[in-house]
Order: structure tokens, then sequence, then C-alpha cells
């Protein structure tokens, strides 16, 4: 179910290649213009698509089976911080639109840089806490779960 | 064509394979290594890597122990049912008590997670799983990583971990490769951590056709994490564990949220239910304190009923639609619903 | 130097008559080759198939002075300003290349028609170096560092590729002909003329096309904006509207009723991560 480039809209930016996890959005030789070099090892996670500023990329189903005429589109704004789709049927029944918040604080903005965070002591090095904890498991003062907080025993080996 | 080789020297930890695990781990070195150097190496952007890339629409096993509702040794106990008693105990306890406080800090950074209107917890859609509005889940989190990482290496495949000549069993780094330009990269450092993720296609899938192939998880996760570590020598453990899941025909998409929401369940080839069918057998590999069906909660949420029948308030039936395309947007070009009221849709499975 | 003919010396040698046939021979090849190309391409077939099927999607109808002041607004914004190019850098050499390349070519034909034996042509060869000059710099800028195989691909400068003709004939053209100004011999020259000989020719298998296809390209994108099919994208609605609040509850409840700018997060960088 791999994804396509519309030769008219690309103007080789590059985004949907520096994006790609699967590395197959790749360089036409002849057009300089982007195509997915390798459909079958396209998952269709939509990142070129998501990535491309001028919304050059589609997706379409397995050509075995999924007759073209279905559209299932997306635009991501970060500036917005929300994602939209559209999906739209081939018998043309069916056209909804999404819209879902990706982010709730502006990006890379609310994580702490922790080399400014005080530095664990010594005893928060000796113990089991990993950042933040104990606090951020219930988000109270109580302390990490064990065993004995929680009156549990650990038998040794397999058994039943 | 020559190609350079690259020697990145003096790193205290390498984290190799940034997804989210390695960005988790990245970060979580940055505040116990303070100055150190940490390097971060991966085969793909760390934006979109792993398989995370294109977003989740639930986060799959969240206690809540803040809310009341499980405890780390529940967890315990669920997988070890699921796993048919071959599980390490220990481990489990250890990931579970810890995966809360991950859960509130992603929030914190601007994770969307959905809340429960009339309790104020998080959103659940089952027992295990909390629904988040996740598109941008891997971005926010590669967010922390590269606030923590002095160097991260965009498009490095890293193949063997390289052993220390002088001490003996002991990681000294990493060698890989530039998938892009072939330059040969080196990385000599202290410590390794390895977050090269899963294996998917060690099996062949049962996918067919133009979509040969295809599998459910990320097709780019390439065994990597046991691979760089069965080659140092490092004792693996639950290598016996293999995921063999039903997924959507055709769309291989995910069915969690599926499965949650409208109540369904697995049919085999004879018709039969056969998850409840299998208990006795079941309890019998287990044990009875940790399976027993009599009192297993029937858990009810995100479904209004009403006129003996169960439909999806407007809310849960965008975020399911939502979640279904996150998960694949082929189910969503294939699945006409034959009217959201039918209640008659019978998914084809593929195994 | 720069405001003296260079073909007034050149008319001792060849006569004024053969630049221009070699000029509108050249005009010509352009024509002849972007008409191949589209045939071959089936680009016009493409194009009308396009707006058929955007007119079935349309919501509404787009009268013809609306498409005419659509067709103004592409010329004045995507062609003269190269406003498709979010890259601020991508647009200034785009903009370099392509304004000195027409500057360059206009005062060619001007010289050659109009001021063929004197080497005083009043501003036209000062234009005709600067357009050069400007080719060269925004075509050796994106040469070097922003082809985007290079840039983002990860291909070292010196691959050179099929869709390299185009930029590669237009350097040599503009090199060798500020090089033959500057030192007279015929030997740049030469190349000067091979070199154009080759932009020109090869249009039919380069790049060169674009300059054609690409507004209307633009045109139809604008159209499909203003008749309401989008080609099926979603269109992001004011989120600070209580209809979206309503009908999506869950951008009011994580963004509030007025959202904040977020920011860039992914696209803060250029794509260049290897």
């Amino acid at each position: 179910m791999p994804t396509f480039v519309y030769m008219t809209r690309c103007d080789g930016c590059g985004h949907c290649v520096d994006i790609c996890p699967s590395d197959i959005m790749h360089i036409d030789p002849t057009l300089r213009r982007a195509y997915n070099i390798e459909p079958n090892m396209c998952w269709e996670c939509y990142s070129c698509v998501k990535a491309c500023p001028m919304d050059a990329i589609d997706v379409r189903g397995y050509a075995d089976f999924a007759p073209l005429g279905h559209s299932v589109r997306v635009k991501r704004d970060e500036e917005k911080g929300v994602i939209a789709w559209r999906i739209k049927s081939r018998n043309g029944e069916t056209d909804l639109n999404l819209l879902a918040p990706i982010t709730t604080k502006p990006w890379g903005t609310a994580i702490p840089q922790l080399k400014d965070e005080a530095a664990p002591t010594q005893e928060a090095r000796d113990s089991q806490l990993l950042f933040n904890e104990p606090k951020y498991i219930r988000m109270d003062e109580g302390d990490i779960h064990t065993l004995e907080s929680n009156g549990l025993k650990m038998k040794a080996g397999v058994y039943y | 064509m020559a190609y350079k080789t690259i020697v990145e020297d003096n790193i205290d930890i390498l984290v190799a394979g940034a997804g989210l695990g390695g960005t988790g781990a990245a970060f979580e070195a940055r505040y116990w290594g303070q100055d150190k150097k940490i390097v971060i190496a991966e085969k793909a952007n760390i934006d979109r890597s792993g398989a995370v890339a294109q977003g989740l629409y639930a986060i799959n096993c969240y206690m809540g122990t803040r809310f009341g509702e499980n405890n780390p040794e529940d967890h315990v106990r669920y997988a070890r049912i699921d796993l048919m008693g071959m599980v390490r105990e220990d481990l489990l306890f250890d990931m579970a008590r810890h995966v809360d406080s991950t859960v509130h800090q992603f929030e914190e950074w601007g994770l969307p997670i959905m809340r429960d209107p009339k309790s104020g917890a998080y959103q659940r859609e089952g027992r295990w799983q909390i629904m988040i509005h996740g598109e941008s889940y891997k971005p926010i989190v590669a967010e922390a990583a590269k606030k923590s990482a002095d160097k991260v290496f965009n498009r490095i495949c890293v193949t063997h971990l390289l052993m220390d000549d002088a001490k003996e069993n002991r990681v000294a780094g990493a060698v890989g490769f530039n998938v892009r330009t072939g330059n040969y990269h080196v990385f000599k450092a202290k410590t390794v951590i390895v977050g090269a993720g899963g294996a998917s296609n060690i099996f062949r899938p049962r996918s067919v056709g133009e979509g040969a192939g295809r599998v459910w998880y990320a097709p780019w996760s390439s065994g990597s994490a046991y691979g760089l570590m069965i080659q140092a020598g490092v004792k693996m453990t639950q290598m016996e564990n293999r995921i063999v899941l039903a997924r959507f025909k055709d769309g291989y998409g995910p069915v969690g949220a599926y499965f949650l929401h409208l109540k369904t369940y697995t049919q085999n080839a004879y018709g039969e239910e056969y998850e409840s069918k299998w208990f006795p057998e079941l309890q019998k590999m287990v044990g009875k304190e940790y399976l027993d069906p009599e009192v297993s909660r029937v858990v009810e949420f995100g479904l209004d009923y009403a006129d003996g029948r169960f439909s999806l308030s407007p809310r849960i039936y965008y975020n399911l639609v939502d979640d279904y395309i996150q998960g694949t947007p082929l189910g969503a070009m294939h699945s006409q619903p034959k009217g959201s009221d039918s209640g008659e849709a019978a998914a084809p499975w593929v195994v | 130097m720069f405001t003296v003919n260079p073909f007034a010396e050149l008319s001792g040698v060849i006569p004024p008559i053969a630049m221009q046939i070699y000029v509108i021979l050249m005009a010509i090849l352009v024509a002849v080759g972007t008409i191949l190309d589209t045939l071959h391409k089936k680009s016009a077939q493409y194009f009308f198939e396009n707006s058929e099927k955007q007119k079935k999607m349309a919501s509404r109808e787009v009268s013809g002075g609306e498409k005419v002041g659509i067709a103004v607004k592409t010329v004045a914004v995507d062609v003269l300003t190269s406003a498709e190019f979010c890259n601020q850098k991508r647009r200034v050499a785009h903009l370099l290349t392509m304004y000195g390349f027409i500057l360059f070519v206009v005062s060619t034909a001007v010289m050659i028609f109009g001021y063929a034996d004197s080497a005083n042509a009043a501003a036209w060869p000062f234009l005709w170096h600067l357009g050069a000059l400007m080719v060269c710099v925004g075509g050796y800028w994106f040469w070097f560092v922003i082809r985007v195989d290079v840039a983002a691909e990860g291909n070292p400068w010196y691959r050179v590729v099929r869709a390299d003709l185009f930029i590669l004939a237009l350097l040599a053209t503009t090199t060798f002909a500020l090089l033959w100004s500057v030192f007279g011999a015929i030997f740049f020259f030469v190349l000067f003329i091979a070199a154009a000989t080759v932009l020109f020719g090869t249009v039919f298998w380069s790049k060169f096309a674009h300059m054609f296809f690409k507004p209307a390209a633009a045109f139809q994108k604008r159209v499909t904006k203003a008749d309401g099919s989008m080609e099926n994208l979603p269109e992001i609605p004011d989120l600070s509207d209580p209809a979206v609040h309503k009908r999506y509850p869950d951008i009011p409840e994580y963004l509030g009723k007025n959202p904040p700018n977020m920011g860039l997060g992914i696209k803060r960088e250029t794509p260049n991560h290897y």
C-alpha cells in the first residue's frame, strides 16, 4: 500500500527523503523529484506524506485488490498543533473529516535540560529510582513499588 | 569512489538505535550522567524512527496506580497468563513499576493523553490500555533525546559492537555505516545502550499479493538489537517468545482499540470463541491464583449501552477511526462500515 | 569590459545574419523540444484529465473571470517571486538563476538583432554580463550545496545524472560566455556556443521544460483551492471557532479555546540529517 509522488507538485525539497524511516523515499535521477524506490518496504506510516510542504505525496491501496478512487489524505500543521485527515470512499458516499490535537505544548519547550537539574544524590544513585521518581509514579508522596511494599514474595525457579 | 572512515571518540554513553526506547534511554542517561558525552546513532531519522514512527493512539501498558487502577503485580499476572507461565516475573515487575512515571512525563512534555470526563482519570479502553492523541508521540520523545544527547548521528546503521581489547567481556563501542554515503563510522564508547528494536519477518507472514511481506510491526525492525548483542556474547532471555498476531485481512492494521471499543472476539475456523475454551488448560499451566475466570472483571469503557445494544459516542467513533488511521490508513480505505449502528460488521482476519 | 558588446567584435569573423539565424534556431529547438516533451510525457493530457477530475470534486463553480484573476496571481506570485519554495535559500538561488537567465537571453537577442556590429549597445552589455553572473552565482550555489540529491540524499557534488543535464549546460553556457567576454579567446566562444546548443537542443531530455510545466501546475493548484476540491486534502479549520469545538471536543480540551502557536518541531531544521 505504498506512497507515490505527484510529480507536478513535487519541487524536490527533500523533506520526505530526510524523514522516511524505511529509507525508501529517494530522488529520481532523471527528474530530480522524489519517488518511492521500494513499495514493498513501505509501511504507509505517512511520515513522508505529513512532511511534504507541497502535499505532493499520496498513498494508494494494494494493486491486487484495491481499485483506485479512494483517498486518505492528511495535513499535519505543527504550528497549529493539529492533524487533519480526510477519508473519501470510492463510491463517493463517505467524505469524513477528522481533526485531532498532536501536542499540548509548544514543541520541545516543556522538556527539561537535565544537565541543569540538580545532580542526583549518591542515595538516589544507589536506589532503584529513575529520574523524577518516586514522585512521578503516583504523582504523590508514595514510594516506589517493591515486593515488600506490595506484600509479595518471590518464588525462585519455574513451577506449575 | 572511496568511503571515508569517521571515528567518534571519548564517548561515555553510546545509544545505538533511537526508537522510543533509545530516545528515552538517552534522556535518562543525561540525568545520571550529568556532563558525560552522550552520542546517539540511529539508522533512520530520529524524529520518525522505530515502530512508533507514525504515531500511536494508545499506550498499551499503563498501570494507573495513581488512580487506584492496577499495581505492577497485576501486570505480572496478566503477562504470565498471556505467555502461559514462561515469563521473567522479576523483569516484568520492574518494568511495570516504572512505566507510570514515564507516561506522566510524556504528558508533561506535551503528549495529549485523553481523560475520562466522568472520573478525571486517563480514558481507558481496557484494563491496560489508555487512549492518547499520539500522532506525534515519537517526535515529542525525540525532542527530549535531541536535548539530552551531545550528538545525534542520523542514518547510521550500527552493525557490530566492539569488544575491549584490554578488558575481557567488555563492550567498548560500536561500528556502523552511513546508509546514504556509505561511510564507515566507528564509535568508541565506555558504555553502549542498545535500543535497536524488535524483529519482524523472522517468520514468513501470511500477507499476499502486492502486500506480500507486509506485517503489522515495523518492517524496518530488523532484529538489530538481538543481532548486535548475541554477537557480543550477551546472555539473552525470553527468546522463546514469538508474537503471532491476528490482524485485519489486507489491512494488517492494529486491532487493540477495535477489540476493546467494539467488544469483539476472535473466532477460529470452526466458529469457536476459542479463548475461553482454553481457560482450564491455561489455569493448569499458570496456576489458579493467576487465572480465575470466575472473578475476571468485565470492563466496559468507552461504550454506551442502551436498548440492548452498544453504540459509540461520536467522540469515541472519531477517536476510533483516528486510531485506525494511525495504525494503518489502508484499513480506512477498505473497511466501509455498513452503517455505524448495524453492529453486524464482521472483520475477516489473517494470522 | 562589462559595458562593451562582445558580439560586436565577433561580427568581424561571423556575419551578424549568421548569429541571428542561430538565435532563431535555438528558439525553434526550445519550442520543438517542449512540444515533443509534452507529447511524450502526455503532460497536456494529464493536465486536462486532472482538471476534469477536479471539476467533479468541486464544491463551487469558478467563473472565467475568476480564472483570469487566478492566472494573473499565479504569474505575479508563483512565477515572478518563485513562491513555491518554502526554503528561503532555495528560493533566492532560483530567483537568481531565473532572472539571470532571462536577462542573459533577452540581452543576447537584443544585442545580436539590434546592435550587431556596434560595441556600444546602451545598457545591454551590462545586463548581459549581470545576467550571466547571476546565473553563475545561483547555479553554482545550487550545484554544490542546494541540489536535493546532495543536500538530503548524501550524494557527492560531483555525481552527475541525467537530471543535471539542464543545470550543467546552463552553467557551462554562462561560464564560458563570461570567460569569452573577459579573455576574448575564440576557444571560449566555441565552448560557449557548444554549451548553448546543448542547452537548447536537449530540451526533450532535460529539465528545461519545467519552466513551462510548473506555472501550469501552480495555476491548477490555485484553482483547486478556489473551487473547493482541494485535491481531496482536508482543510484545517479555524481552531477558535465554536463550531469546530463542538464537532471536535478534543481540540479545545487539549489546545484550549484559543490555541497558541506551537512553533516548529520537525520542520525547524533543514532536511539534511545524514
